[in-house]
């Protein structure tokens, strides 16, 4: 419960399920083991990890227990060795070198880096040849509908070609089809800089520099002349002399390091068939954790809106009782007054039947109100200052999917999670315009429809997921945290609105949530002096709540 | 060890402003001789469906350079400019000597290779040795051995083939006595090396012919001072300060502090001082803020004054 009252008395940042509630001492030992483990982390044994690899190294997991360390040095030899023990584990398990198999055609799996095919590609270059060919089809809709879902292929930051593929790479990496016949190369798939260094960097892609142009590693006919080359050498006696073999072998390029590989895919933001680094750690880190990720386009596509506006986030706007609803027939002068006088009270005397009326009134001050506003009515501020914008770092960078979600790299369905990768140090917490045009990029997710159906009960769910929300990767030198950041809908959730209802919808504890809240106290405090029976005025805060309890007659 | 200790020059690469180790001899020498343990940023290939354990590159913090250049023991290099012309304009000898490093390596992992297969294979057959063994003449045959059977090493090695690999040739010869210049002896199936993608260019590139110097170290004083007095820093992110500092190499110690570098006549919020104090204590750390004294007419900048906070629950 992050709106509630008890983190005050608490400080710990970290939610956590209250398992012990009155052992005051027990809670802050369960609070400091969370810490710990949590430390744990970036400094694990890898002692841990050797034996979890290789039962060779006669280290069980056992003897390793998660946090056994010491408090501080005391100069002991058993401190000393233990010491010596990690620093070997390490060192051991990282010497590893990658070994890809080239027994099976199909295990090892070849990548040539050509930086500069794509250079002066048009990205629409796909989208164009549909457009086309749906038009001389006779524009079909099916056609169309097809077009307009293209994910972005990102055509010219693809600078690994690959060889083949194997299981780690087929998620990977896009074909651009439709090309003439006679261009090099045609049909094979391409990797973006991140997915190939993150390939490599997994054992699962040996990258080579070619020493020939493309036309000649991928003659246009589909053959690959060094993998035809690689194994003619490989297939001829063992006679052969070392020499030609490797003269052979290594006719069109050269093997790579994993070095080589950082040095030539890894570069400043937004450089063409780079990535930066910090973008590299957050998209390995999500890949290793079974994620499918995929670049989000450079210039967010309008978003295709799945919004069935909610009316029924308003629960008491349908009259539930035959009073109310003659009530609402009444003339109501001025039921949303834009403009108050500019004198006198703001709420003019006379005689009101209904809360709603009076709080209309009382709502001076205007408030956003999440799924009423378009994403293209909060872009349009943006457009304003727009090269301000341009240099925004606060840009969806990636999509992610749940490994459950049934996912095709060719038409990806619609992201789980929207990504966006920020510097811990270098950059400050985002301005208005920036988040909103953050959030605006995103599409809508509405809290779930049980939620948006659960009146004042589900409060709570519906202020904390928010109705559009976008990821946001802190990351500082390698260490990533995520967050979420929400478009809470407090306007949505006038509070007052259920004074009225005669039956309130049961026991409601205070409305601490921020706007809406607060704006409740003020008024009921009003509504007590006015010598109405609302035992909540009293209370101010954010007991309006009780108010409309009170008043039941 | 000790005697290539003592004029070892660390590589550190300059990539895109950030400053990365890939040796894994530079990564154990810092750690060692210079109290830097940094970040592991990279993926394990020995298991790459986690993020407990990582692996090389080092990612330093730009203090940890330039520390280590103020040192005399680094030397940073524009890694992507010296690969670019390295491998543009790479004569025959270059890329011969290239060539034969990489056959070298390969040839040792054929060796590792084949060593792990025999052992693996010496414990298939003693599991089964109470049946009828086999003789060693027939195991070629039964080419795909069961993946479970090539386990352990075999396994970690070859991890994407599933050990489906044919490699059982040299079984017959155990313990693979060969020196590294010639092949192994002769297989029934012919071998094939495996491929390599090495995990330095060393062999590629001899040494720094590009010095960038180090930018962006503002928090070298504070960083330098703890540095000196033992103290290893890693980022700080986890614990909501710029740094987390342990009194000694976080495989053995929890961190102490949670440290955040000030400027000198820098106006600190009361309110951050608290924020701090407090979420420091929460994690059961101390709150550790320091500056360093700036340079005068007739002084050099020095002294700097760390002091520690933590939450009086009065």
């Amino acid at each position: 419960m992050p709106l509630d009252d008890d983190l005050e008395d608490n400080p710990s940042l970290v939610p956590r399920p209250s398992t012990t509630t009155n052992n005051a001492t027990g809670d802050a030992a369960a609070m400091m083991d969370e810490v710990e483990e949590a430390e744990d982390a970036p400094t694990a044994d890898f002692r841990l990890f050797a034996s979890t690899y290789s039962k060779t190294k006669n280290i069980s997991a056992q003897t390793i227990r998660k946090g056994e360390k010491d408090f501080e040095s005391h100069g002991t030899r058993a401190q000393a060795s233990a010491l010596d023990a990690s620093r070997d584990a390490m060192r051991d398990v990282l010497s590893y070198t990658r070994v890809h198999n080239t027994k099976s055609a199909s295990g090892w799996c070849r990548g040539w880096y050509f930086p500069d095919w794509w250079k002066d590609w048009p990205e629409d270059w796909e989208q164009q040849k549909l457009t086309k060919r749906g038009k001389e089809g006779g524009g079909e809709d099916d056609e169309e509908e097809k077009d307009r879902k293209l994910p972005p292929l990102h055509v010219r930051d693809r600078v690994v070609l690959l060889e083949h593929t194997n299981v780690a790479s087929q998620s990977l990496g896009r074909a651009v089809t439709g090309l003439p016949k006679d261009r090099p190369a045609r049909g094979r798939e391409w990797l973006l800089p991140e997915e190939a260094l993150y390939l490599v960097e997994r054992g699962s892609l040996d990258l080579w520099w070619p020493t020939r142009g493309i036309e000649e590693v991928f003659p246009a006919d589909g053959s690959v002349a060094a993998a035809a080359a690689t194994t003619s050498a490989e297939g001829e006696g063992e006679q052969t002399k070392e020499e030609e073999d490797d003269d052979d072998k290594y006719k069109y390029g050269l093997p790579l390091s994993l070095q080589a590989a950082y040095a030539l895919l890894i570069g400043e933001d937004g450089e063409r068939g780079k990535v930066s680094l910090q973008k590299f750690q957050v998209f390995s880190h999500l890949k290793r954790a079974g994620y499918n990720v995929i670049r989000a386009p450079t210039n967010p596509l309008p978003v295709q809106d799945d919004t069935q506006l909610t009316t029924t986030t308003q629960p008491a706007s349908k009259p539930k009782s035959v009073t109310e609803w003659l009530i609402s027939c009444l003339p109501q002068s001025k039921s949303s007054p834009t403009d108050p006088p500019p004198y006198g009270p703001l709420v003019p005397p006379g005689f009101y039947r209904s809360y709603n009326t009076i709080y209309n009134y009382l709502s001076l001050r205007p408030s956003s109100c999440p799924t009423d506003d378009q994403p293209q009515k909060i872009q349009s501020p943006e457009s304003d200052d727009s090269d301000s914008d341009f240099d925004s770092p606060y840009k969806i960078h990636y999509h992610v999917y749940k490994a459950s979600t049934k996912f095709v790299r060719t038409r990806p369905p619609p992201p789980d999670f929207y990504i966006s990768v920020i510097s811990a140090k270098d950059t400050s917490i985002p301005t208005l315009s920036e988040i909103s045009s953050l959030l605006a990029s995103a599409p809508a997710d509405l809290p779930k429809a049980e939620w948006l159906a659960g009146g004042p009960a589900r409060l709570y769910a519906r202020l904390k997921h928010g109705y559009r929300n976008v990821l946001l990767a802190v990351n500082d030198h390698g260490v990533i945290n995520y967050m979420r950041f929400a478009e809470g809908g407090f306007a949505k959730e006038e509070l007052f609105r259920n004074y009225d209802v005669r039956v309130s919808g049961g026991p409601r504890r205070g409305g601490r949530g921020g706007g809406g809240g607060g704006g409740g106290g003020k008024k009921s405090g009003n509504n007590n002096g006015r010598g109405s029976r609302g035992r909540g005025g009293g209370r101010g805060g954010g007991r309006g709540g009780r108010g409309g309890r009170g008043r039941g007659n | 060890m000790a005697s290539t200790e003592v004029d070892r020059q660390v590589r550190i690469s300059k990539i895109a402003g950030r400053y990365l180790v890939f040796d894994i001899d530079d990564v154990a020498y810092i750690r060692r001789q210079h109290g830097i343990c940094a970040v592991f940023t990279g993926t394990m290939p020995q298991n790459p469906t986690q993020n407990v354990f990582l692996g090389l590159p080092l990612e330093l913090y730009a203090e940890d350079a330039k520390m280590l250049l103020d040192r005399k023991v680094a030397y940073i290099a524009d890694d992507p400019l010296e690969h670019l012309t390295q491998l543009k304009s790479m004569d025959d000898e270059m890329r011969k000597s290239y060539l034969q490093s990489i056959k070298t390596q390969r040839r040792t992992a054929q060796l590792v290779f084949n060593e792990a297969k025999a052992q693996s294979m010496a414990k298939h057959k003693d599991k089964r040795k109470p049946k009828q063994p086999q003789p060693p003449v027939v195991v070629p045959t039964e080419l795909p051995l069961p993946a479970s059977s090539a386990d352990d090493v075999a396994a970690a090695v070859d991890q994407e083939e599933g050990g489906a690999e044919s490699l059982l040739g040299s079984s017959s010869s155990k313990p693979v006595k060969t020196d590294s210049s010639t092949p192994p002896q002769k297989p029934l199936v012919k071998e094939k090396l495996p491929a390599i993608t090495p995990t330095t260019s060393n062999a590629m590139i001899s040494n720094g012919t590009s010095n960038p110097d180090v930018e962006n170290h503002t928090a070298l004083p504070l960083y330098s001072y703890l540095n000196e007095r033992g103290y290893f820093i890693t980022p700080g992110l986890r614990f909501g300060g710029d740094f987390s500092v342990y009194p000694g190499d976080p495989f053995r110690y929890h961190a102490h502090y949670m440290a955040n570098s000030y400027g000198w006549d820098e106006k600190i919020p009361m309110l951050d001082l608290v924020t701090s104090g407090r979420l420091g204590t929460a994690v059961k750390k101390s709150f550790l803020m320091g500056g360093q004294k700036p340079a005068t007419e007739n002084s050099e900048a020095g002294e700097l004054r760390a002091f520690c906070i933590e939450w009086a629950g009065m």
